[in-house]
């Protein structure tokens, strides 16, 4: 077994990785850019290497040569599945923790990939093949696949740049707008094409193989829950499959794994439709730990993580596929830093409270504490939080408590969102598909009730001090039962018992986050002044441009005036008049051209027009 | 100090009944402020905020400190007059903070008969304003009125105590350094337009306030002249022309706003006039409170249970507890106060009006404000009572109540019958604050009496004509004089002709005379003038 393995990654898997080290007494080396600098998997991983990107091959394998480093985790995503990386660790004596560089090549391109198991007997989705097809060979080929179908990217991943064509007249708009895509985010145009399967289920079966070639599968996992191709929500195992069809299934990716001399552990996604859940099209494999390990890790009671170490320090798989055992449901559901409400765009900010709760059949793979910044440069995947139970409605329910009681404060999150999702009840009943998410749309920004309200005025009270006389701030009236007089008491940092409730509380600005019920609000509460003032600036918007006449302010002579159509800038001061031996300067109060209508000498009344301003023609 | 001992025990039947029923006239209480906080009817509430302004109850909440706790006087008044058309009286008035600092705000409700005032309305103006000058209390004045409601003109116009002093008051008030401020938030008409300009600093809301000595109609009628009200006295024109307005503000909210901003110029709250120590919970529990206290003001029981709920810690130093025991009397402290008590315990004796009189010579002597704890039948009567001079003895009394030099709380806590709310610092003694508790009685004896002694009289009459009167007739006769002092006695007739201050929830109480203590030490105490009588 290797003594020391290089993290190359961040965030909740490098946190997940180093756990497992932990526990098997590896020496665990962080590497994190400066933006991860304070990040959670730095402070626990026994030594940390500055690195300019995650993405930097030669740094990080330098990384782990200088840190003394027997093999490199990869994690997901980054390097994970670069064969260049493999490559420059077996250079340096360095074990890559995955599969050959074989594997990596063949898998890492969608169509080699198609070619190798359809070698083997493997259900492919009925689409093109071959290399560099031109528009015109697509639209040949188009024909056999039959519609409606999927435009692919041969390189990439993670549904970007696909696209979907229902008729034949759609195609060449379609094709164009994919080579773009493609070009553009991958570097290559190269487009395949693929039968769209309708109500389609995302079903993919984790497998291990060691050096020897042994092959297991450890069940199923069901993602069919995707927005926009990105999986959120997923489970171990599917509630579509039953146990003759998971059994061809796991065979089925067996032998991918097969096809290519796959060493370590590996995920090979399936196309499983509705109404036909025993007949299954292989998509591709993924040579590298997923995202959604823990559901498998839930149902086994095998650790993935220690199981690719031990491949991969060259030991024989101890696993037997008939001692492999699935004991009840696991429920994932991804925390990502997102604004649900707008359109789930991702949302950056500093975590200012944070509570990640323990308790049975709760499981929260983080990478998070308190005071972390998210920023925008990396993937907005903040945790995990896994639900697990005997059944798969105990599991559900495990899951929305531990959502429920997840408290993330200072970062828009989509906790909120997943609950809801979980009350869906298509989710609960089972009928998922990879469109049901995409229909839910856009929910609305969650507004606070008078309660909520109520329980944020008594935590500012609380918070403005007040003291405990009679004259405290808390809202107290006579004859009238204010809610806020609720006594507020802190049970932690963020942590307050307000009545009889116990919320998360931090005030940011004078904006307050409340996590409430299972809820997070971001509460807005600035001060009176400054709503008055925003007030009196949005008045002034309305009601356009200030006055555009110059009058005097009291009786004098004019002894200095700008010629009649000089343009101004607002604040210039356009005539000057001399009273009680002082000189008054009239500004201008916009910018524009003058019209003046006194000359130098004119003696002036007071209030007397003397200038005015007009907006500038373009 | 003892720590007084409760020998409540809330399980007993006595205790429960106690507790349900005055927590039924506390819930009574509460609705009954709630239906008259919303002030004059739903349409005409509609139309206020249709105009773009604040209803009233905005403006107060606008104004104060987030949180402010706010200490409403009077809310009740003119409860069940007028018809039924002016709740509140059409006028909030209460103590609260802004920038930090006790305020007394004083603001029309225009939903109620366009803010113009009733007598009553004119009657809590004035009792607000003599808060605030006997406390010190800078006066904000939220002005939105119509001025005199003139189908009462002759109750409201003339008189003393009518509208014209509201001015005098500012003038004085102002004098004596005690600001006034003014929000002119709608109509300021003929004498509502002296609230702003009789005010040390005034903001006027644009299209909105206006400020006339006469209005449109009357000046077209007396000059004819026709102007709209806005060139007449709106807020450009008193803004940059008249100067009667220092402020323009765009709406509302700017406009409380730039009142917190005036507030915010003001010296900070005065030095406690006595010391001040961390407040501490009763040791008994508070809430006991309801069952502590029969409902029935005839029914007896021992004013320490109330006390030991009221003072901090629960701790009374009790003066003279083994002499005139029908007046408890001693020092604690309520909310870090320092506060001399002086309770009922029964009728009052000759002993117990002495004891009472010398007590309050005592704290009279060492500067500690007083409360006094209503629930009086009234000094005793009879051949006894009088040979021992029990008129000289409460004379004492009463003479020590008004002319001590502390200030003076009251709660109505009981009955509160005869030449005992005299003796306890009724509303004619000038306590800082009067307040009551929902079941408490106000008369100048009880009904069953006053039938009593009227029946007698006509009896006598009757039977010196040699005319015989039935029983049938002489409970005709008793039953709408006993009904009468029933109606007269309720605290809600007393609470609408503000002979208190607001009837409150005896669970408020303690916070109640904190606050208000808090808000008496403001003035400095005068010097004593005498050495204290040993009675």
């Amino acid at each position: 077994m290797f003594t020391s393995v290089l993290i190359a990654n961040r965030g909740e898997i490098a946190v997940r990785v180093i756990r497992t080290l932990r526990r098997l007494g590896i020496r665990s080396i962080a590497v994190y850019t400066d933006a991860d600098a304070t990040a959670r998997f730095v402070g626990m991983a026994d030594a940390a290497v500055r690195v300019p990107s995650y993405l930097d091959v030669e740094e990080v394998a330098e990384a782990a040569t200088s840190a003394g480093a027997d093999a490199v985790h990869p994690g997901y995503g980054f390097l994970s599945e670069n064969p260049a990386f493999a490559r420059a660790l077996a250079e340096r004596g360095v074990v890559f923790i995955g599969p050959g560089v074989h594997a990596l090549e063949v898998m890492g391109d969608k169509i080699r990939a198609k070619e190798a198991v359809i070698a083997r007997g493997v259900p492919t989705v009925p689409g093109s093949s071959g290399i560099g097809l031109d528009d015109a060979a697509l639209t040949a080929a188009a024909a056999e696949v039959g519609f409606p179908l999927l435009i692919k990217p041969s390189a990439g991943g993670g549904g970007k740049g696909m696209q979907v064509v229902t008729e034949p007249e759609g195609l060449p708009a379609g094709l164009a707008s994919a080579r773009r895509v493609a070009a553009a985010a991958f570097g290559d145009d190269t487009l395949l094409l693929e039968r769209l399967i309708e109500s389609p289920r995302h079903i993919e079966v984790q497998i291990l193989a060691d050096r020897s070639g042994t092959t297991v599968h450890l069940g199923e996992r069901e993602c069919s829950l995707q927005r926009r191709h990105q999986k959120v929500i997923e489970e171990a195992p599917s509630p579509l499959l039953d146990a003759a069809t998971r059994e061809r299934i796991g065979e089925a990716a067996c032998e991918v794994a097969r096809s290519v001399g796959y060493e370590g552990a590996g995920t090979v996604e399936f196309l499983v439709a509705d109404a036909a859940p025993d007949e299954f099209f292989f998509i591709e494999m993924n040579t590298r730990l997923q995202v959604e390990h823990p559901v498998t890790e839930q149902v086994t009671g095998i650790d993935l993580v220690e199981q690719q170490l031990r491949i991969a320090a060259g030991e024989p798989l101890a696993l037997a596929q008939d001692a492999i055992v699935l004991r009840g449901h696991a429920v994932e559901a991804r925390i990502y830093a997102e604004s649900p409400w707008r359109g789930f765009l991702p949302a950056t900010g500093t975590v200012l409270a944070l509570h990640e709760p323990e308790g049975r059949g709760w499981r929260l793979d983080s990478g998070l504490t308190e005071g972390y910044e998210v920023g925008g440069g990396y993937d907005p995947m903040l945790s995990k939080a896994i639900g697990t139970g005997a059944t798969r409605d105990e599991a559900l329910d495990a899951l929305d408590a531990l959502l429920a009681e997840t408290v993330v404060l200072g970062v828009e999150t989509n906790i909120d969102e997943l609950r809801s999702v979980l009350s869906d009840p298509d989710v609960r009943a089972g009928r998922l598909d990879t469109g049901l998410l995409d229909r839910r749309g856009t929910p609305a920004e969650p507004e606070p009730t008078a309660e909520d309200l109520a329980v944020a005025g008594a935590l500012l009270a609380s918070w403005r001090g007040g003291g405990a006389g009679p004259w405290r701030l808390d809202g107290w009236h006579s004859g009238g039962r204010t809610p806020a007089s609720a006594p507020v008491v802190a049970e932690g940092a963020h942590r307050y018992r307000v009545g009889d409730e116990t919320v998360w509380a931090v005030r940011q600005g004078s904006a307050l986050w409340l996590h409430r019920g299972g809820r997070t609000l971001e509460l807005p509460a600035p001060s009176r002044a400054e709503r008055v003032a925003a007030m009196l600036a949005s008045r002034e918007r309305e009601n356009g441009p200030v006055s555009p006449e110059l009058r005097t302010r009291m009786p004098g002579t004019v002894v200095t005036a700008l010629a009649d159509g000089t343009r101004v800038e607002a604040g210039d001061v356009v005539v000057s008049i001399e009273a009680m031996k002082m000189e008054h300067p009239l500004p201008a109060p916009t910018r524009g051209v003058v019209r003046i209508q006194v000359a130098v000498g004119d003696p002036v009344r007071r209030d007397q027009l003397v200038a005015t301003i007009e907006e500038e023609t373009p | 100090m003892t720590v007084l001992a409760s020998t409540l025990r809330p399980d007993d039947t006595a205790a429960r009944t106690h507790d349900e029923a005055q927590r039924a006239l506390a819930d009574e209480l509460r609705a009954t402020l709630t239906r008259t906080a919303l002030g004059g009817p739903q349409t005409s509430r509609e139309r206020h905020v249709a105009r773009g302004k604040l209803l009233p109850r905005d403006r107060v909440e606008q104004l104060l400190d987030e949180g402010s706790p706010f200490l409403e006087i009077a809310p009740l008044a003119a409860h069940d007059l007028y018809g039924g058309d002016a709740p509140g009286a059409g006028l909030i008035a209460g103590i609260g903070l802004v920038e930090g600092r006790q305020v007394m705000v004083i603001c029309n409700d225009a939903t109620v008969k366009g803010g113009t005032y009733y007598p009553m309305t004119v009657k809590k103006h004035l009792r607000a304003q003599e808060i605030a000058r006997e406390n010190r209390l800078p006066v904000i004045s939220l002005v939105d009125s119509g001025g005199a409601f003139l189908p009462l003109q002759d109750e409201v116009f003339p008189d003393r105590e009518h509208f014209g002093r509201i001015f005098f008051n500012q003038a004085r008030m102002s004098a004596e350094r005690i600001p006034q401020l003014a929000a002119v938030l709608g109509s300021c008409t003929a004498g509502g337009a002296y609230v702003p300009a009789m005010s040390d600093e005034v903001v006027i809301v644009r299209n909105q306030g206006t400020i006339f000595l006469g209005g449109p109609p009357l000046v077209k009628a007396a000059i004819g002249e026709i102007v709209t009200p806005e060139e007449l006295g709106g807020g450009e024109l008193h803004a940059r022309t008249s100067g009667v307005a220092d402020h323009l503000a765009e709406n509302d909210e700017h406009a409380l706003q730039l009142i917190r901003e005036m507030v915010a110029t003001l010296p900070p709250d005065p030095e406690p006039a006595w010391d001040v120590l961390e407040t501490v919970d009763p040791v008994v529990d508070e809430s006991e409170l309801y069952a502590a206290v029969p409902v029935d003001v005839a029914a007896p029981y021992d004013v320490h249970e109330v006390i030991a709920r009221l003072v901090d810690g629960s701790e009374f130093s009790e003066f003279k507890p083994l002499y005139g025991e029908t007046l408890v009397t001693g020092f604690a402290r309520i909310h870090g106060h320092p506060v001399g008590i002086v309770a009922n315990n029964g009728v009052l004796f000759s002993p117990s009006s002495q004891k009472g009189a010398h007590f309050i010579e005592l704290c009279d002597q060492r500067g500690i404000p007083l409360l006094f704890l209503q629930n009086i039948s009234g000094f005793m009567v009879g051949r006894d009572a009088e040979a021992g001079g029990i008129a000289k003895d409460g004379a004492k009394m009463v003479t020590a109540v008004a002319t001590t030099r502390v200030p003076k709380l009251t709660v109505v806590i009981g009955g509160s019958f005869g030449a005992g709310n005299y003796s306890m610092c009724g509303r004619a003694y000038s306590p800082r604050f009067l307040w009551s508790w929902p079941a408490s009685r106000i008369s100048v004896m009880g009904g069953a009496q006053a039938a009593s002694v009227l029946a007698t009289v006509k009896r006598d009459q009757l039977e010196s004509r040699g005319e015989a009167w039935s029983a049938e007739d002489e409970e005709a006769f008793r039953a709408p004089i006993r009904q009468n002092y029933e109606d007269q006695g309720s605290p809600y007739h007393a609470t609408a002709r503000l002979w208190d201050d607001g009837i409150i929830d005896p669970a408020d109480t303690r916070r109640i005379l904190g606050m208000a203590l808090a808000v008496c030490a403001r003035t400095p105490l005068p010097e004593s003038r005498f050495g204290l009588f040993r009675m």
